[in-house]
């Protein structure tokens, strides 16, 4: 008999396997590829995947072409405060303790974005869900020395409320953003 | 030394005992150690413990108990104490089980065993004492200390004292497996013994890990390197991070095996496939540091698949081999001693009234149910985003170590009051209700986290924004009801916790002391040697295990549908990604 306790005796690697557990691992291992297949696939045909052109920056410079784009930008009036149009797809969003720079925008429903993310001095979250469904929510991890390239198309009008959720330091509470969706700008 | 006596127990003259209920023949210096650290470990539980109130009835926004400034600091007590100090002082002394206990050895470099235990005692007060004087406001470490916050300086030291002890205490433990394949070329390690020391193995990668990342933090503290790569940390880092929950998972997994064993008279019905299942863990397992990293900017899409699915989930594979061979063992052990009438007859027979039993059985189910499942779903590259740093995650962490590894060692620690401090617990009633108040309370409490969590989008790491996101009308208060039962679970949980430890140690104290060869009632119907002799490896392997089976396929259909569940709600989402 075997128990955890004692050495097995004999040549125990030869000793059969129950069939029950050999169907099991059959299960199992099959379920095992099964999800590696289809995480691994969703990357090719899926339309929710958390890739993105990433690139190296120091955040002064982060800092300086955040504010390029904010100066060429137009700005538009929403339920009583102004949001940024984007010039062309490019949507620049940085944290920083304890607000989000480019917040609030407004973006055309259906339009692809590329949304550029990053932070000035800390790790940030970026928390994102509508306020009509919050069950659709997405997030993010945000690098103060890295910019992040993201591409996203929002279907649906609504304002998207962004929340940092990565501890960010005492006021992160407050770092709150938001997006309007419109179907025409 | 009066007190010290108290707790003793009588040794031959080379310092041996043989236990009344394992049978193993105990060295003395092994022993001291065990309840040594034990005891700190149950001190640890203790400071966390409080600081679990503190959080709760914090995220609790309707008591709101702890202020912004101040939360952090709460918070960071708490993932300390528990998820560091409890965790790691309960798997030295598991490891000093595993290994010279088991194996009937004495324990080596004894000396080494209280040094380690000195560094690491050193490092959790400082590491206690740096959060602790973290002023109002300031940034504090939380778990992870991620760079470029302003951490205290002292805290990186600490840590990295703490982890040079562990390393030191688990000397004695890699002497001792030494020592015997020395002694014994060619014979095998028990299985208890083989895991234990797979564990130790898994927890050097992690303790390399470990003082690699804060070694880096600290350098950059105080000001030797000019720059710290925010990235590059979070790697370093979720090698202890991660590594450090795959070393409780690993010691959990060595106690299911022990105690199903010693209270529940289960077999190994597969020496070759449970071994070859912890093999796999030392391979793969510590590839799940990559979980963290998975909405990373920074680390590309194929570092991100391979190593988040431990290598086309090589370890997740060896997780649901250990789901059947331990059930199995419990099925096979408990038929073969006449006691598996039926299909579940093996499990409704079990001595549920033992707390050292039902402690372990609910650390499995719930460990798999709740922690397993989510684990692997979360870990999906893709399904992460919905749940990264929001309050689901919380939820698995508290599946996996709340509710697995706690009461795993709630169980352990029973059986040491037991068999090792000898004393019967102060009340037996209590004792037994302990496990299924707080599998029950805390069970409710993880639940709803990832509920909120997933469905209601509540973060982590933050002291309100249910009801009150400030400068903003926007709040997340359509969540707040289910914050009732959820705070409720959770204070019921930390009442749970607190009687399993106001038990232990009236035990310790006042317990009536149980006499030699006397099994304080711990033995499986029959005793732990019920099968032996007569029975054969081969009629345990032929052994009916359809009951395990149907609980596995059930396990498997919960896997299946909760997967397909978290991919419709992410399939429901806006276009994200190139």
């Amino acid at each position: 008999m075997s128990t955890p306790l004692d050495p097995p005796k004999g040549n125990w690697w030869d000793n059969p396997v129950n069939r029950r557990e050999s169907i099991w691992l059959g299960i199992a291992g099959i379920w095992s590829l099964a999800i590696f297949g289809w995480m691994s696939g969703f990357t090719r045909f899926g339309d929710q995947n958390p890739v993105g052109e990433t690139y190296e920056v120091d955040p002064q410079e982060q800092w300086a072409r955040t504010q390029e784009y904010l100066d060429e930008a137009e700005t538009i009036e929403i339920d009583g405060v102004d949001a940024v149009i984007p010039p062309d797809d490019s949507v620049y969003i940085t944290g920083y303790r304890f607000a989000w720079e480019g917040l609030p925008v407004a973006l055309e429903a259906g339009k692809q974005y590329d949304l550029h993310l990053g932070a000035y001095d800390v790790q940030h979250g970026f928390s994102v869900r509508p306020e009509q469904s919050l069950s659709q929510q997405i997030n993010l991890q945000i690098f103060p020395d890295t910019e992040w390239i993201v591409p996203m198309t929002f279907e649906d009008p609504d304002t998207y409320h962004v929340i940092c959720n990565e501890y960010c330091g005492s006021g992160h509470n407050g770092m709150h953003g938001k997006f309007f969706v419109r179907e025409e700008l | 030394m009066k007190l010290l006596s108290h707790f003793d127990n009588d040794y031959d003259e080379d310092g041996f005992r043989t236990c009344s209920v394992t049978g193993l023949d105990i060295h003395q210096d092994a022993e001291r150690y065990v309840k040594l650290y034990g005891v700190t470990a149950v001190i640890a539980l203790v400071f966390g413990g409080i600081f679990a109130l503190t959080v709760a009835l914090t995220r609790w926004e309707v008591v709101s108990l702890i202020s912004e400034q101040n939360y952090y600091r709460h918070l960071s007590m708490h993932a300390w104490n528990i998820l560091i100090f409890w965790m790691v002082f309960m798997e030295i002394a598991i490891l000093y089980v595993g290994g010279p206990m088991v194996l009937g050895r004495k324990l080596p470099l004894p000396k080494i065993a209280g040094l380690g235990y000195l560094i690491m005692l050193i490092g959790a007060i400082g590491v206690n004492w740096a959060i602790w004087t973290t002023p109002p406001g300031a940034d504090a470490p939380l778990l992870t200390a991620y760079v470029p916050l302003e951490v205290a300086t002292e805290f990186y030291a600490f840590a990295i004292i703490f982890l040079l002890g562990a390393t030191v205490a688990a000397l004695p433990f890699f002497a001792a497996i030494w020592l015997e394949k020395r002694g014994n070329p060619g014979k095998t390690l028990p299985l208890v013994a083989f895991g234990a020391f797979i564990t130790s193995i898994i927890a050097v990668q992690a303790i390399l890990g470990g003082i690699a990342a804060f070694g880096y933090a600290f350098l950059w503290r105080i000001e030797i390197l000019d720059t710290i790569n925010t990235g590059v940390y979070r790697q370093l880092y979720w090698i202890i991070g991660h590594g450090s929950q795959q070393i409780n998972l690993l010691a959990m997994i060595t106690v299911w095996y022990f105690l199903t064993h010693v209270v529940g008279g289960a077999v190994v019905v597969s020496e070759k496939v449970s071994r070859s299942a912890f093999v796999l863990y030392l391979f793969f397992i510590n590839l799940g540091a990559a979980h963290h990293l998975m909405v990373d900017p920074g680390v590309s899409v194929g570092w991100r698949v391979f190593n988040t699915s431990y290598a086309f989930y090589g370890a997740a594979f060896a997780s649901m081999i250990h789901a059947f061979a331990i059930p199995a063992g419990l099925e096979a052990g408990r038929r073969q001693r006449g006691k598996g009438g039926g299909l579940f007859g093996w499990l409704t027979s079990a001595p549920w009234k033992n707390p050292v039993f039902s402690s372990t059985i609910f650390s499995i189910i719930l460990f798999g149910f709740v922690g397993g499942i989510t684990g692997v779903l979360m870990g999906q590259l893709q399904l992460n985003m919905t749940w990264h740093n929001t309050f689901a995650t919380v939820g698995h962490f508290h599946g996996t170590v709340a509710l697995g590894t706690s009461l795993a060692f709630f169980g352990l620690v029973f059986f040491v009051t037991k068999t090792m401090f000898r004393r019967d617990f102060i009340s037996t009633k209590l004792a037994q209700i302990i496990p299924y108040f707080y599998a029950g309370a805390m069970g409710i409490a993880t639940l709803l986290m990832m509920y909120v969590g997933i469905l209601y989008g509540v973060p982590r790491r933050t002291s309100s924004v249910v009801e009150n996101i400030p400068g903003t009308d926007f709040s997340i208060a359509a969540a707040e009801l289910l914050f009732i039962p959820l705070g409720l679970g959770a204070v019921l949980a930390i009442v749970a916790g607190a009687l399993f430890i106001v038990v232990t140690v009236a035990s310790l104290l006042f317990g009536k002391r149980l006499e030699d060869g006397d099994d304080g009632g711990l033995l499986p119907d029959g005793g732990i040697a019920a099968t032996d002799g007569g029975i054969t490896t081969e009629e345990i392997h032929a052994t009916d295990m359809r009951g395990t089976f149907t609980l596995c396929l059930i396990f498997m259909a919960t896997f299946v549908l909760l997967y397909i569940l978290n991919w419709f709600l992410l399939t429901q989402l806006w276009q994200i990604g190139a």
